[in-house]
């Protein structure tokens, strides 16, 4: 992302892939290769196993034998080898699973996606028609049906259906979820404002975004299956004249191999189900980490030690906070070096703006200051040390996590990005506010804790009397202001505020950036305002740091910033702001 | 001559009258501003234009070039519309030319034309293979303002076209609207919160504010000189440098 020229816009660099269907692939990992092994084996076993052994139904008169050279597992009672069984009954299973993967997985198909698609009645009928079929009990219904159907007329597809029948509807529920969510996207609405067909707006727009879904669900429904016909089976309920594991295990119990310590008739079909289902299991997680990318695993190395920088020169005269040569790196596959170099100052009661667009690293800056950043971000060097106002000097990377703890919004807090929404919601805003201070000013009255939480309130112009209110009872203005008041509850030296205002209408906007300013001249606490508002910036803050790919590109007072910036990047930035004051007409080419 | 007409327009969702007795006519050549707060029912406006949400009551007319009234089932060949978030209004499975290609194909015209729109929204065509993960925001909406003029469509609704994107590219995203419209005399209209780009990119304004036009007329009267007390305070919000710095600039002589 070396992009010198700042006029072009810079196209995120990812690897280019002929193939559409690549996204859709699970990532390579050891657990899809054990997974994919392991299946792959069994299903080669179902496959060529009955090709290359004998006749699975030949009766010897030596029955019961143990496993031995000739016959590899054994023999069953009536002296039919059971390596040939157990390859035919795999086959059989097999043979089940699938019929029944791709059944249930049409039906589920059918009723959620065309369901939630169709919304209205259609969805409603559905939904409940599913949720009925997902209460009743499977197995028992199933033992039922299979009971209620007479044996001659059992056949393996009459069995399939029954347990395709039983077992689609938790899947419909997913895929109905899913979309549900995505029926609303704008690429859907886009593709009905083009005029396509509803039945390819479903087809070509939403089904390809649900694959790895259906497939996770298709797998599911395979393992699901093999399991329930081997239990009907063992009951002596299965498909007539059928072989699967689970018959194996029906002859193996009536022929008392239990009892007979025949290990060699039972276990096999056993751990062929449990292998098989456990393969399955295994391909299926990978499925999700597609559907949901957090899963994956992340390269999680042990945490370099930081070079921390000693003290070098002393600190400017009234600072509060000394970043120097902050360097933060995301340790991904190809590690992200998101914060470079870094140097700030600031000054006590000061309003520093750290201006950027997406991607810049003001976030990840932010974070680092107040050491909230997780892994894989890791500071690599420089120092971030904090000036109390008893001139005692704190090196923030150093602080040992209780230190932290007493450290973090006493000294310095934060009012985080979309912090609004980060109310809990099922508690009203006074106990969120008397937590922090139980928990930082334990030794506080219950009274005290209940003046200082009213005090707060009035500073930043809500009736106290909404303090037992819930989140929810508050417009997205005051919850912002609740934030605020949260922020200063400890009488905290440095505030660093991350997008406060960019979720609120320009009205609201004006009233917070009011709010904050006159705070800041009440309370004398300094600000870090991190937009990518430059206009905002530059009238609210003293000294503004225009950041770009990590780097600080220009650092400068709001009036030289606006009046004489010299980097090429501020100058766009600027530009890119057109005046409501200014003369018209100008920018249209 | 393509004209859309909207006539007491009036949606309510739930008692809730989110759009109120909105009036205005798109004409070929000119952009109107429809400015207003998250909730004002701006959006609202531009989903029952673009027909994904049936109107309450009054009607959307749009006149074709003969004069005579626009047959229903060729409505969206005229109105097309321009989506606020191009990383969720394009399918991530889809190659650009997917997006380009259907509304073309759709629209009775071939898919051979996709080279050219591409390069009408200054795209290489060799975008044409590109899916969207591998484009960035602006590029992305350069790629749906295509897929709205595939269709030959005369009338566009853009709804917060630049908003999700960067700062550093809005301009360039709108001044590529403003061309096309010029170009093909397109009726445009632009719904924005943004009443700086509202001025610089619009002939006429409309205000509202909880579901009705509070205030309408030439853009630069309107935001300049506000009337209505609404508009008077949402100007007066906007952060404004200018105020601050001006005497500074003055004093100093410094650089404009």
């Amino acid at each position: 992302m070396t992009n010198l020229s700042p006029l072009t816009e810079v196209t995120p660099e990812v690897p280019r892939s002929r193939n559409r269907w690549r996204g859709l692939l699970p990532r390579w990992s050891p657990r899809l290769g054990a997974g994919l092994g392991l299946a792959g084996a069994i299903v080669l076993f179902g496959l060529i196993g009955p090709l290359l052994t004998s006749d699975p139904a030949t009766i010897r008169d030596i029955g019961l034998t143990p496993p031995s050279g000739e016959h590899v597992l054994g023999t069953t009672v009536t002296g039919q080898d059971i390596l040939a069984q157990l390859a035919l009954s795999t086959r059989g299973s097999l043979q089940i699973g699938l019929l029944v993967g791709i059944m249930a997985t049409l039906l589920s198909g059918v009723f959620g996606i065309a369901g939630a698609y169709a919304g209205g009645v259609v969805d409603e009928v559905f939904s409940l028609f599913s949720n009925v079929m997902l209460v009743i009990p499977g197995l028992p219904l199933v033992i039922v049906i299979a009971g209620f159907v007479p044996p001659d007329q059992r056949g393996t597809a009459t069995i399939s259906l029954v347990l395709a029948i039983t077992g689609w509807a938790a899947a419909a529920r997913v895929l109905r979820a899913q979309t549900l969510s995505l029926r609303n996207r704008d690429y859907v609405a886009a593709a009905r404002v083009s005029g396509e067909k509803t039945w390819r707006v479903i087809c070509v727009e939403i089904l390809p975004n649900l694959l790895p879904i259906l497939a996770s669900q298709f797998v599911f429904a395979v393992v699901l299956a093999i399991l329930s016909e081997a239990g009907l089976s063992f009951l002596g309920l299965g498909a007539a004249n059928s072989s699967t594991l689970g018959t194996m295990l029906y002859y193996a119990q009536n022929g008392f191999a239990l009892q007979r310590e025949a290990w060699w008739w039972f276990v096999p079909p056993g751990l062929i189900i449990a292998l098989f289902g456990g393969a399955l299991a295994l391909i299926n997680f990978s499925i999700d980490e597609i559907i949901n990318p957090k899963l994956r695993d992340r390269a999680r190395r042990k945490r370099d030690v930081v070079a921390v920088l000693p003290e070098t020169a002393a600190a400017e005269q009234d600072a509060v906070l000394t970043v120097k040569n902050l360097n933060v790196v995301y340790q991904a596959d190809t590690p992200v070096h998101a914060v470079k170099d870094v140097s700030l100052t600031l000054r006590r009661g000061e309003i520093l703006g750290l201006a950027g667009e997406s991607g810049c690293g003001k976030t990840t800056l932010a974070y680092a200051i107040n050491r909230l950043h997780r892994p894989p971000a890791e500071v690599t060097s420089g120092s971030v040390v904090f000036h109390d106002r008893d001139g005692e000097d704190i090196d923030v990377l150093a602080l040992a996590p209780e230190e932290l703890r007493a450290f973090r919004w006493v000294k310095l807090s934060m009012v985080f990005q979309g912090a609004m929404n980060s109310l809990n919601p099922v508690t009203p805003v006074r106990a969120q506010l008397q937590d922090v201070l139980r928990t930082h000013r334990s030794d506080m009255s219950t009274s005290d804790r209940e003046q200082q939480c009213v005090e707060v309130f009035r500073l930043v112009g809500i009736d106290p009397e909404r303090l037992g209110s819930y989140p929810h009872e508050l417009s997205g203005g005051m919850r912002q202001r609740v934030m605020i008041a949260t922020a200063l509850l400890l009488d905290p030296q440095v505030m660093i505020m991350d997008e406060p205002t960019t979720a609120l209408d320009v009205l609201v906007q004006r009233e917070i950036l009011n709010e904050i300013r006159r705070l800041r001249d009440e309370l004398s606490f300094a600000v870090v305002f991190i937009t990518h508002d430059l206009p905002l910036l530059l009238e609210l803050s003293d000294r503004i740091a225009v950041m770009r790919d990590g780097e600080v590109i220009e650092y400068s007072t709001a009036e030289d910033l606006y009046l004489r910036p010299q980097h090429p990047y501020t100058r766009q930035l600027l530009a890119s702001f057109p005046s409501l004051t200014g003369e018209r007409g100008a920018l249209i080419p | 001559m393509t004209t859309l007409e909207v006539r007491g327009l009036t949606k309510t969702f739930h008692k809730l009258c989110a759009v109120d007795d909105v009036s205005f006519t798109l004409t070929p050549g000119r952009t109107v501003a429809l400015v207003g707060e998250s909730g004002s029912g701006k959006s609202t406006i531009a989903r029952m234009i673009a027909r994904l949400v049936r109107p309450t009551s009054g009607e959307i007319v749009l006149t074709g070039q003969d004069g005579e009234p626009v047959p229903q089932r060729k409505y969206r060949d005229h109105v097309q519309m321009i989506f606020q978030d191009p990383f969720a209004s394009l399918n991530p499975f889809h190659t650009v030319e997917h997006h380009l290609a259907r509304p073309l194909r759709l629209h009775g015209r071939s898919r051979a034309e996709v080279p050219h729109l591409l390069e009408r929204v200054s795209l290489t065509p060799d975008f044409a293979h590109r899916r969207p993960h591998e484009l960035s925001g602006g590029q992305r909406q350069r790629v749906a303002i295509a897929r709205a003029l595939a269709p030959g469509a005369k009338v566009i609704v853009a709804d917060e076209p630049v908003s999700m994107l960067d700062v550093s590219i809005r301009l360039g995203v709108l001044k590529l609207l403003a061309r096309l419209q010029r170009e093909e005399n397109l009726a445009v209209l632009y719904i924005t919160h943004d009443l700086a780009t509202a001025r610089h990119f619009s002939d006429e304004v409309l205000v509202m504010h909880r579901g009705r036009i509070v205030e309408r007329g030439d853009s630069d009267d309107v935001l300049t000189r506000p009337e209505d007390p609404y508009t008077r305070r949402l100007a007066a919000a906007a952060p404004d440098p200018e105020t601050r710095f001006s005497s500074a600039r003055f004093s100093r002589g410094g650089p404009s």
